[in-house]
């Protein structure tokens, strides 16, 4: 099931997060348009996220500039209008 | 390295029926070779995960004690291997919440944000999570300083001293992975010596920049608005020193995922769900694999082990 309507997704993410890969499958899953930031080769970006979270960890989302930190599905779900299951199969 | 591509497939399925053979909760190595076998027994399965597929496994840099892979594999590759190997079968992977579950009657339901599913074996595969040390600062700087996620969180410690705790498998091997980033690791364990395989302490203790503190205790994680030290005590004269580090990793053992079932399945002293040799629970048709389970090794390699006996004895129980 594709959101809704369109969101901005912008996800922070480090190369062995396994966290941030599944966060990335799901949203591609839910056929979710987004940018990714590698924080590891972007410094000023996870400077960012701690100042913004004053989390020192990835994932992070921000949907429409809210931040949401870790693979938080609920509340991911629900800033993207995705509901339930869907096929893909 | 093995390039894994994705293409959305291992998102929520759908799952309009609700009625199957075998409910797998948990999709760790052990539940999704639960599947594997289940689904290649021809029995309806499905696999139901609250999180993300992987379990803790995948959040492990390097598994390089699986066999099959002599280079090592990244936990994330493993098991999203097993994931699509799972699923080729014939499983059907759903990501939801769990709410309750009933396992007393032949008939086994689970609730979900996703509706019910009833099956008639049930075999929980639920894992364990990183346990907390329970010290003055944990809690209060998860997220700024203190990770059980060395590969989520590693980056941002980049050319800082940080600690590790615990010299186990996990301690280590994220340690060497920490490495790669930060400028020094001071390992503080409690027992008197390191429980990690032998290669692991060989190869860690080749680093300059790591400093063991073995039969120590951590007592407290210090700092404002983000960690900027420990402070532990030496077990046997019981001196206190202070450590400057920016971030605690924590790997001090784990706690078994069985909150859902703690009133129906019988567990032993620490949690774990116990089991007989065929992996059977004390409740008919409900079986359980993995880190969940009382046993004396937790690995991967075990994991998969239990995955297949639970869904050998579930198929046994079913065609009985």
């Amino acid at each position: 099931m594709a959101a809704k309507k369109k969101h901005t997704v912008v996800v922070f993410t480090a190369p062995a997060c396994s966290w941030c890969r599944r966060v990335k499958q799901y949203l591609k899953g839910h056929h979710v348009p987004f940018k990714e930031i590698d924080i590891s080769r972007n410094t000023q970006a996870a400077k960012d996220i701690m100042r913004r979270t004053g989390q020192a960890g990835v994932p992070v989302l921000l949907i429409d500039n809210r931040p949401i930190v870790g693979f938080n599905k609920s509340v991911i779900d629900r800033l993207l209008d995705i509901k339930g299951h869907h096929d893909d199969h | 390295m093995i390039d894994i591509k994705f293409d959305g497939s291992g998102s929520p399925s759908s799952v309009t029926n609700k009625d199957f053979d075998v409910i797998i909760l948990g999709a760790g190595p052990a539940g999704l070779t639960a599947g594997i076998y289940a689904g290649r027994s021809l029995l309806k399965t499905l696999i139901i995960e609250e999180k993300a597929v992987g379990g803790e496994a995948a959040s492990t840099d390097a598994i390089e004690n699986y066999p099959g892979f002599p280079d090592g594999i990244s936990g994330f590759e493993l098991t999203e291997r097993m994931r699509q190997q799972a699923e080729r079968c014939g499983a059907r992977v759903l990501i939801t919440s769990v709410k309750s579950v009933a396992l007393g009657n032949t008939t086994k339901s689970v609730e979900t944000d996703s509706g019910t599913f009833n099956a008639r074996s049930v075999i929980i595969a639920t894992g364990s999570s990183p346990r907390p040390l329970n010290v003055p600062g944990e809690e209060t700087f998860k997220g700024r300083g203190v990770s059980y996620c060395a590969t989520c969180d590693a980056p941002f410690f980049a050319g800082k001293d940080i600690a590790v705790v615990g010299a186990g498998n996990s301690g280590i091997q994220e340690s060497i992975f920490l490495l790669n980033h930060v400028k020094s690791i001071a390992i503080v364990e409690f027992l008197p010596h390191m429980t990690a395989e032998k290669i692991l302490q060989e190869r860690i203790m080749k680093h300059e920049n790591v400093s063991l503190h073995l039969n120590s205790k951590l007592l407290a994680i210090n700092g404002t608005e983000t960690v900027s030290s420990i402070t532990i005590e030496q077990n046997e004269t019981h001196k206190k020193q202070d450590l400057s580090v920016s971030g605690v990793f924590i790997y001090v053992g784990l706690d078994p995922n069985t909150a859902l079932f703690s009133s129906s399945i019988a567990l032993d002293e620490q949690g774990f769900i116990k089991t007989d040799d065929r992996l059977a629970t004390n409740i008919h048709g409900v079986f359980a694999a993995g880190d969940v389970r009382r046993k004396i090794l937790r690995q991967v390699a075990t994991a998969t082990g239990d995955g297949a006996r639970a869904a050998f004895s579930a198929q046994h129980y079913l065609n009985r």
